[in-house]
């Protein structure tokens, strides 16, 4: 059966159609055995996009891609400007306090301490104030005031940071450094608060000046910057608590405390770790309000109250001017020490807070 | 006319001597107060209390949803509440736990007396009348984080009161037990109460609200996002807890209305106007001799 035919013959001839059975008989089940049914395959049902959905889902993913590319871009870039500067100073380079170029001697461990440090003490002031500042906002104040808390909140991240070095400077250091002689004096047994300055000294005198530009001033302002960042995590994920856990232990009687400490600190654990990972990250990479307050020392101390300390990002952004050659390359590799550190940061809390049943629904 | 069976035999309330004092307490006629009842601490034997509200009206916002409605409802009795969705009855059920006021913009008027005192008095501690009066809610909401027993003993921590730890494994057992749950969760009281079906979570639930011993138990339409026969497991706790709390049950059910409850209140509202009361009174008589018109159109299945 080759024979073509138009629509028109097809209907005229009455034979053509008996033939066409024929050529259709391997499909017809009633004349073979059923065992025999061909084995079915899944079918294609992706649907056909239009153009106009085409071109904006590709466009979509080429931007995607493009920050991904960007970010790992980076990281090689880093990575590779890194490389001879542990091939020139070796494991020194890391295990080090000394930076002194003119006799080809630098190592970035008392950076790498003190940037450590510094988060830590950010930590320890900025995630209380964070924590509580989000529940206020979440549960505790008026409907009212919420979106002006919020708002302000959130402004706090749009302040530059040169601003909050300068308040730093000029407001925060003098009560902090009477804080920090106070610590002194009432827990100075304890290593991390001893200082080489007399505490008995006036804080005006000549060894007063013994407590500027510490670890705990630069950790201190820091603590302040990353509170928006964290508030702002741990706010989302209380606003998330289920009504229906909450009402639950309301109806047993339950003060709001109760209930928070019961449904929505649970709930939101995922949150506060996630934000608190995330401000770290911010905390780390804090360049110049921490140039601002501290006094530059590269030695590896861990008297935070003492004067004196050094961040990576200080290092690089206090000594990038006057560097070049392996000097330049060995911030870079500073600059990549830094990038991986934060870099592992950030994953932990991307991992713990899409793990937590909070942080299915957010994107921290 | 369809007849339904009512459970007077089984939750013979009205003859229950202590069911009678708490009556004249409610009427402000004996003076008894829960903490003259509440002697001993373990195992507590808090009588029932009767509840009665006043000329309750309930706003949102500017809204109006509830008008005056006035009920009473009896110790150690079951009182239905039925009627068409948004005619206010789970407004009128949470206003009796003082629930309503955690909606922002909800407003109320009237009173509700527990045992012939008033629930909303400016003396009244809020966190205790809901302790008092506990509530069972319509979505199974157990704490997830917590372990079926640690979800029992939760409203303990929640309201500050201090337990043994073998009086504590006395009183998760005693719980479990009377929500009908024990026997199904004895061997995995640690494991998370979010495993459980929906169904135990319910019982769970309520496993959770007697421990904190309430008066009275309100249940929000507790089975309705449940199976037959986990809403049949609920029923028979609920005529077991029949026997020492006064329970109130909203319910979209008629049949379960009239297979669970003594008594019975029809809400509705016409469109656009509040809800209120239509008819309220034994079960068997608004389901088997309505006296309004309305009220034997809904319970016969001619609108609702």
């Amino acid at each position: 059966m080759t024979i073509l035919l138009t629509p028109e013959e097809e209907e005229d001839d009455p034979t053509v159609l008996a033939d066409d059975d024929d050529d259709f008989d391997f499909f017809d089940g009633g004349q073979l055995p059923v065992a025999e049914k061909e084995e079915d395959s899944p079918r294609n049902i992706r649907q056909q996009l239009p153009m106009v959905d085409r071109i904006f889902r590709s466009t979509v993913k080429v931007i995607g891609t493009f920050v991904l590319i960007l970010t790992g871009a980076i990281g090689l870039f880093l990575g590779y400007q890194a490389f001879p500067t542990f091939e020139h100073y070796g494991w020194g380079f890391l295990t080090g306090d000394k930076w002194d170029p003119s006799k080809d001697v630098l190592g970035i461990a008392g950076a790498i301490v003190g940037t450590v440090e510094v988060a830590a003490v950010a930590l320890l002031i900025g995630v209380p104030l964070a924590l509580l500042a989000a529940l206020f906002t979440s549960e505790y104040c008026p409907r009212r005031i919420k979106p002006v808390m919020v708002a302000i909140i959130d402004l706090m991240a749009a302040v530059p940071s040169v601003i909050y070095g300068v308040w730093a400077l000029f407001v925060l250091q003098t009560p902090e450094i009477d804080l920090a002689r106070w610590i002194n004096q009432n827990f100075g047994f304890i290593p991390f608060f001893k200082t080489d300055a007399d505490p008995n000294a006036a804080a005006t005198s000549v060894w007063g000046r013994s407590y500027y530009g510490s670890v705990f001033i630069a950790g201190a302002i820091v603590g302040i910057m990353i509170v928006p960042t964290a508030c702002a995590v741990m706010r989302g994920v209380f606003d998330l608590a289920p009504i229906g856990e909450r009402e639950a232990a309301y109806a047993l009687g339950s003060t709001r405390w109760g209930m928070i400490r019961s449904v929505v600190l649970p709930f939101g654990r995922g949150g506060i770790v996630g934000g608190t990972m995330l401000a770290l990250g911010r905390a780390l990479g804090e360049t110049v309000a921490v140039l601002l307050v501290i006094t530059v020392v590269s030695d590896v101390k861990f008297r935070i109250l003492s004067e004196g300390t050094l961040t990576i990002s200080s290092r690089i952004a206090n000594s990038f001017g006057e560097s070049s050659g392996i000097q330049l390359k060995a911030l870079l590799a500073a600059g990549f020490i830094l990038f991986c550190m934060t870099l592992v940061v950030n994953t932990f809390a991307a991992v713990i807070v899409s793990r937590s049943r909070s942080g299915a629904g957010t994107d921290a | 006319m369809t007849t339904y069976e009512t459970t007077h035999a089984v939750v013979p309330a009205a003859t229950d001597v202590t069911a009678e004092l708490n009556e004249l307490a409610g009427n402000g006629l004996n003076p008894w107060t829960p903490s003259q009842t509440s002697g001993s601490r373990a195992p507590r034997h808090r009588e029932a209390a009767s509840l009665d509200a006043r000329n309750v009206s309930a706003w949102f916002g500017s809204r109006k949803v509830l008008d005056q409605v006035s009920l009473h409802m009896q110790a150690k009795t079951v009182t239905a509440l039925i009627g068409p969705s948004g005619c206010g009855k789970s407004t009128f059920l949470r206003i009796l736990n003082r629930m309503h006021e955690s909606v922002p913009s909800a407003k109320l008027a009237g009173e509700v007396l527990l045992n012939g005192e008033d629930i909303y008095d400016v003396g009244q501690r809020i966190t205790e009348t809901r302790r008092r009066i506990g509530m069972v809610f319509q979505k199974p909401n157990p704490f997830p984080a917590m372990s079926i027993a640690d979800n029992v003993t939760a409203g303990l921590k929640l309201t500050g009161t201090k337990v043994g730890r073998s009086e504590k494994a006395d009183l998760i057992e005693r719980c479990l037990t009377r929500g009908g749950l024990w026997n199904e969760v004895k061997d995995r009281l640690n494991t998370p109460g979010a495993a459980l079906s929906g169904g135990q979570q319910q019982r769970l639930c309520i496993a959770r609200s007697l421990a904190v011993e309430p008066e009275i138990l309100l249940m929000d339409e507790p089975c309705s996002a449940l199976d037959p026969t986990s809403t049949h497991r609920i029923e028979q706790t609920i005529h077991e807890l029949a026997n020492d709390v006064t329970i109130v049950i909203v319910t979209h059910n008629m049949q379960q209305a009239a297979r669970v409850s003594s008594q019975c209140a029809f809400f509705l509202a016409a469109q656009g106007t509040p809800g209120m009361i239509v008819e309220s009174g034994d079960t068997d008589q608004i389901f088997n001799r309505p006296q309004d018109q309305r009220t034997s159109d809904y319970v016969n299945g001619r609108f609702g």
